[in-house]
């Protein structure tokens, strides 16, 4: 299973659900695995969207919030899997594509590709429901749980990149989700 | 304003004057990663305001993407800090908040100032204002404690308002008042 093929099973399975994906080939697969309005697209903060994708799943309990990561994005935030372990909601997917490389920086090995296991620390962490993942059906059962899924994934060319601006994902995402923005309420 | 309420155990006033703003600009949940100043801070919304959730960060940055998915998510978020977690935090403020334009409350805890006796603390601690400037923060900073509520509210107002992140910078002369009701 490549990185692609996963992203299009977790998009498939999301339906309406809210997903927000790392910068670079996560997110770039996420727009060409189906451009939607709750797909929230980072171009920055290498790390933070399974704090983004926890944030945004205590403030939405009613939603069920996906987060596709990637390796080297977890590893620069490891700590979020104590978060996420200490505060255990019960309605956030993170995704880790483990595709054991920088892609998006040009395919330098993660510790991944040796010995370290994000799996195991997610479990270590607290977090009670973890799964590796190596097939698409073994993933497609997994996205209907919660907690951390480690796909480990084959690295494949992002072919699409998602629209560059920052404030138009935004909004188009909380419009989607159901957030009123403050920006649209009008003045004082 | 506001801080002039709440049990008489609520410490020191510059502390519940915090509070006492966050509450009042509608902030529902602090995220945070302690320092000692800012523990009476975690106390008093303990003591007074137990419909304030508190969010405990493993690191500042980390406090920044939890607060950027709750304003998503429909929520008020404040992140408090201790002044050397700044230096943790720049790339989630620059790569994320501003771009995006997604509104915080910092609340930061100086050190390197007045008073300061860490070495460790002083470099990060006394570049935060000129830090600040150079990414395009706006601060606002408290020195009496009479002051801090209507600030703090101020800080939280302007932040919502704008959609960018205000902080608030409460030095060690004032956080350095730990007796109650100083």
């Amino acid at each position: 299973m490549n990185r692609l093929e996963a992203t299009r099973i977790v998009v498939e399975l999301a339906g309406d659900a809210p997903i927000v994906a790392s910068l670079g080939h996560p997110a770039y697969d996420l727009f060409a695995a189906g451009d939607r309005p709750q797909n929230l697209y980072t171009w920055g903060s290498m790390g933070l969207a399974s704090s983004i994708g926890l944030g945004l799943a205590l403030a939405r309990p009613d939603l069920r919030v996906f987060v596709l990561d990637g390796d080297g994005s977890l590893l620069m935030n490891l700590g979020s899997l104590a978060t996420i372990g200490l505060l255990r909601p019960d309605n956030l997917v993170l995704v880790v594509m483990d595709n054991e490389e920088y892609a998006t920086t040009g395919g330098q090995q993660t510790p991944t590709a040796e010995r370290a296991d994000l799996e195991a620390a997610a479990r270590a962490m607290g977090i009670a429901a973890t799964v590796a993942v190596r097939t698409e059906r073994e993933l497609r059962t997994a996205v209907h749980s919660r907690g951390v899924i480690v796909a480990k994934v084959s690295e494949s060319a992002p072919t699409a990149k998602p629209p560059l601006d920052c404030v138009f994902i935004k909004h188009r995402f909380m419009t989607a989700i159901g957030t009123q923005d403050e920006a649209r309420r009008g003045g004082r | 304003m506001d801080a002039a309420r709440g049990p008489a155990n609520r410490g020191p006033a510059w502390a519940a004057g915090v509070c006492a703003g966050v509450h009042a600009a509608g902030v529902r949940d602090v995220v945070y990663v302690p320092d000692n100043p800012l523990s009476h801070v975690l106390r008093g919304f303990q003591t007074a305001f137990d419909d304030v959730r508190l969010l405990l960060a493993t690191r500042e940055e980390e406090a920044f993407g939890i607060a950027a998915g709750l304003y998503l998510g429909g929520r008020r978020p404040a992140v408090m800090l201790q002044s050397s977690g700044l230096g943790n935090s720049l790339n989630a403020i620059t790569s994320l908040l501003i771009p995006y334009q997604i509104p915080v409350l910092v609340i930061v805890s100086l050190r390197g100032d007045l008073g300061e006796w860490n070495s460790a603390q002083v470099p990060m601690g006394r570049a935060v204002p000129a830090i600040f400037d150079a990414i395009g923060v706006a601060y606002s900073r408290v020195d009496s404690p009479g002051e801090v509520a209507a600030i703090v509210r101020a800080a939280a107002e302007t932040a919502f308002g704008t959609r960018l992140p205000h902080a608030v910078l409460l030095p060690r002369a004032l956080t350095s008042r730990t007796t109650v009701g100083l």
